[in-house]
């Protein structure tokens, strides 16, 4: 007890000078972690929380007084005592030739927000640095893998700037190291095995990499089939209607139509993952084939729209039949998997109750 | 010999230390380049991701992925051997499939060409010859050498011959009567410094890997030596394998690592198969193994050999590479003393440096102080090449005169040409010029220039040289090499090529000359190793000391 009393007040002897400010952190956080969470607002862009700091766009470079270069704050752990300054003249000099380098490896800056979460990271920061200069203009770096079909997830290398990003949420987060860097340099091309297409691959189409990509190099492409439908993209918190996990998404709509879904970053069940499902699954929701009435079979043997009270008098009369017919075990009830947990409480004790049998499962094991 | 299935390849390697490039070489040996199937085998028997492990192959450039592959010529086109020619000699060989490779460490010879498993030398390709590596030529100044002093004598590359030359008797005194700390002590006293270029303190790293906790710990010998006009190590190792060696056991003894390995570049197949019968001959003495000479002191060294990429040079892709993941270098810190091999601490030390010890417990650590001029400590190999008449590598006491060197010791530049420039480190210090030739060679004094001695590469440029061309095709070879995870570096030394190579001259030659200073002083200070904090050592040079052919070339349009 005594021991781990004096580690809580070692701990908060831990003192650093942030910008002339004395500032506590904890052992083992970050220059980047503390600048953070002082709103320093440190430029990144291979930077995303959920992965181990990479330390490849050099863009966080702070000052460390006694060190003679910069150092890249998202990799260097805080020590006690550090004098660090996050923005300087000559450390914003760097910062801006940096991004007019990345700038000038891309066909373009500008891409469309619904390409995914992250996709406007690299034009936020261009623009906040008035990065748009056109210096160091020469080849561009990567090449677009148009040939891929899959229908989900794009794949424009030629705005690609080898942050990794995507490569490291496939491995760190998915487990799937579906992905990963050919060559070196300024040749460097994600690819997966053998540089086939995704379908070919251990790709799942979770879409993490799509989501962490901060230029819309890899693109959501179910969304962006709505690139130029006319309206504003709103963005509405909400569970994907799937499996019991609850992840929170942010389902993303223009006018009356949903055109994408975003992971929510801060959804506690997910923490910004999700699956194929969750990610790309929403077609059904607005399809012209969905039910909007229920419909029965009349005596012309056609179906045909009608209120529910007919309906449910119309299943409620079958269902009796075939008890009294053939037994109440004649009955098996199948609920959804993505069934609320009251639904599917209701629908078993609806099949217990009305019918005296226990012929009640879910679906995703009948 | 009926060809290995690939069971039998990954049975023999998979419980092997650092097993993923050898087992690669065996398909890579078996094949003729590496075949999808062959890819598949190594991801299924070391269970390494398989788009992984794809990317990681196309790291390597001497990694072939189709016929002919291995078989193909590989032709040297460094810096200096484009001044010998090695363009044409390439194009000469293109029908059978030749390529370039960059420096191979051959520069005092002519031109390398690697078929297969054997090192050619030649100037067109009916002369191409298969010849050792050429010994040092006695020291010129007549000053005492440390890691030369015995390599030029009959034998000294077999054990019978290294211990009739003295060899050994540091290692049998060490193990009887001395301690690991008491052998720190003694190189420190030494102050042997890092002769790979970094120049940190041997001992201290010694001394830390030693206080350091966690098992098995490592010594690793940097043998990659890919800097350009750096081709010293392989003198040691092709000449005097078993200073390496004993070197090599003593760092083990003193740190208490068990375990070792000689990551040993691919342009070297010769060395390879040398060292391994030299650890082997080692062995059967009892001089490397279980219980070396009944000490209770025991060693492991296993040769690997890289695949083609300057960056595993740095300490951090070189111990990545060891482990079989992708090849770029490690955050810092931690370093390798605490994390390196497998995360356990590790002494990574150069060949020169970890051949000098034997030579310093041998002879005192007063003695090893005194060989360096002045207030230097001991000696630098130099590896001396380009336009000079007698190329080769020299034992240098630190502190010795640039121009001594180049005049007294090397015979000066040719038949009526001036020394126009030299490189530093290689390519990695740039140019120096001018009145700044009479520097001496230690790092204090090449640094007030700007610049630093590096791993001791020094190519010489004469008056007939356009120094613009030599300046882009230093930066193409790092443009080559830069491994693709830094923006600075790898952005920055392909603009930078292109901007030497003409391909910017539409700009304004003030906008030029801005883009080139912007780039170079943000990888200077931004970049995660050392190849994009060296490489604008190229265009600053080159700006200090030609402005005037910096503006001609402009003036071209």
């Amino acid at each position: 007890m005594t021991e781990h009393r004096s580690d809580l007040v070692e701990q908060k002897l831990s003192t650093l000078t942030l910008d002339g400010k004395l500032v506590e952190f904890t052992k083992g956080e970050t220059i980047y972690e503390i600048a953070n969470r002082h709103r320093k607002e440190v430029p990144t862009l291979c930077y995303d929380e959920r992965l181990e700091a990479f330390g490849a766009c050099r863009l966080c470079v702070v000052e460390v007084e006694g060190i003679r270069k910069p150092v890249a704050s998202c990799t260097t752990a805080a020590t006690d005592g550090m004098v660090i300054k996050t923005s300087t003249e000559t450390i914003e000099k760097h910062r801006k030739t940096l991004l007019e380098l990345v700038a000038s490896e891309n066909r373009n800056v500008d891409v469309n927000a619904l390409s995914g979460y992250s996709s406007q990271e690299m034009t936020i920061l261009v623009d906040r640095y008035s990065a748009r200069t056109g210096r160091f203009s020469g080849k561009q770096s990567g090449t677009s893998n148009t040939g891929d079909k899959n229908p989900f997830i794009l794949r424009d290398y030629d705005n690609c700037i080898s942050c990794y990003r995507c490569v490291r949420v496939c491995a760190e987060r998915e487990g799937d190291y579906a992905i990963n860097v050919m060559n070196r340099g300024f040749h460097t091309q994600i690819i997966t095995e053998f540089n086939n297409d995704l379908r070919d691959s251990n790709c799942t189409f979770c879409g993490q990499c799509v989501q962490t990509c901060p230029t819309g190099a890899l693109g959501d492409k179910k969304a962006l089939r709505d690139a130029d439908t006319e309206g504003e993209i709103k963005k509405t918190r909400t569970i994907c209607p799937y499996c019991g996990v609850g992840c929170s998404v942010d389902m993303l709509s223009k006018g009356d139509k949903i055109v994408g879904i975003q992971p929510a970053m801060d959804g506690p069940a997910n923490e910004g993952a999700l699956c194929i499902k969750g990610q790309y699954a929403f077609d059904f929701i607005q399809n012209d084939d969905r039910l909007a009435k229920p419909l029965v079979r009349r005596d012309d043997g056609e179906l045909h729209e009608c209120e529910w009270d007919e309906a449910l008098d119309r299943a409620a009369e079958g269902f009796k039949k075939v008890k009294d017919q053939y037994g109440r075990h004649a009955v098996y009830g199948i609920a959804s998997g993505r069934a609320p947990h009251e639904a599917a409480y209701t629908m078993q004790k609806y099949i217990r109750a009305t019918y005296g049998t226990n012929y009640i499962d879910n679906c995703s094991r009948s | 010999m009926s060809r290995e299935s690939n069971q039998a390849l990954i049975e023999r390697w998979k419980d092997e230390p650092a097993p993923l490039l050898p087992l690669l070489h065996a398909f890579h040996n078996r094949d003729g380049y590496l075949s999808d199937d062959a890819i598949k085998a190594v991801s299924e028997g070391l269970r390494i991701p398989l788009a992984e492990l794809f990317g990681t192959v196309t790291f390597y450039h001497h990694f072939s992925r189709e016929a002919p592959g291995k078989a193909a010529p590989r032709v040297c086109t460094g810096n200096i051997c484009c001044l010998h020619g090695g363009d044409d000699l390439l194009e000469s060989l293109k029908d059978k499939g030749a390529t370039p490779m960059p420096c191979a460490g051959r520069c005092d010879d002519m031109i390398p060409v690697i078929i297969g498993d054997k090192a050619y030398v030649g100037l067109d390709k009916d002369s191409l010859e298969h010849r050792a590596t050429p010994v040092p030529a006695p020291n010129p100044g007549g000053s005492t050498e440390c890691l030369f002093a015995h390599i030029r004598e009959e034998g000294r590359n077999t054990l019978t011959g290294y211990r009739a030359t003295g060899g050994y008797s540091a290692l049998k005194r060490t193990l009887k009567d001395s301690t690991p700390e008491s052998l720190i002590k003694l190189i420190t006293d030494s102050k042997l410094a890092g002769r790979g270029g970094a120049g940190f303190p041997t001992g201290m790293k010694w001394k830390a890997v030693a206080d350091a906790p966690g098992d098995p710990k490592a010594i690793v010998c940097n043998a990659d030596e890919g800097e350009p006009g750096c081709f010293k190590d392989r003198a040691i190792m092709d000449h005097d394998p078993f200073a390496l060696i004993e070197g090599m056991t003593l760092a083990s003894f003193a740190t208490g690592a068990p375990l070792g390995f000689i990551y040993l570049r691919y342009e070297y197949p010769e060395t390879e198969r040398l060292l391994e019968d030299a650890i082997e001959d080692a062995r059967a003495s009892g001089l490397i193994g279980e219980n070396i000479l009944s000490s209770g002191h025991t060693f492991h060294l296993y040769v690997r050999r890289g695949a083609g990429a300057y960056i595993c040079g740095e300490e951090g892709s070189l111990l990545n590479s060891l482990e079989g993941k992708h090849p770029f270098p490690r955050n810092k810190p931690p370093f390798p003393v605490t994390h390196g091999y497998n995360d356990k601490p590790t002494a990574v030390n150069n060949v020169e440096t970890l051949a000098s010890v034997p030579h310093i417990v041998e002879n005192g650590a007063e003695w090893y102080r005194d060989l360096g001029e002045g207030d230097h400590a001991g000696t630098k190999l130099i590896s001396l090449s380009g336009d000079i008449q007698r190329p080769g590598n020299y034992e240098v006491p630190i502190g010795l005169p640039l121009s001594t060197l180049l005049y007294e010791w090397a015979g000066g530049p040719k038949e009526g040409r001036t020394v126009q420039a030299v490189t530093m480190a290689g390519l990695s210090g740039g140019f120096i010029a001018g009145e700044d030739l009479n520097i001496t060679l230690d790092e204090p004094s090449i640094r007030s220039k700007g610049s630093f001695l590096g791993a001791g590469g020094i190519m010489v440029l004469d008056d007939s040289r356009d120094m613009v061309k030599a300046a882009h095709d230093a930066m193409s070879f790092f443009a080559h090499e830069s491994c693709g995870k830094c923006f600075p570096c790898r952005i920055g030394t392909q603009r930078m090529t292109e901007r030497l190579g003409g391909e910017a001259n539409t700009l304004e030659p003030s906008a030029w000359i801005a883009e080139i200073e912007d780039i170079g002083s943000t990888m200077m200070s931004t970049s995660a190793c050392g190849l994009g904090m060296a490489a604008p050592h190229v265009t600053k040079s080159l700006m200090k000391y030609f402005p005037e052919q910096v503006e001609a070339f402009l003036a071209k349009g």
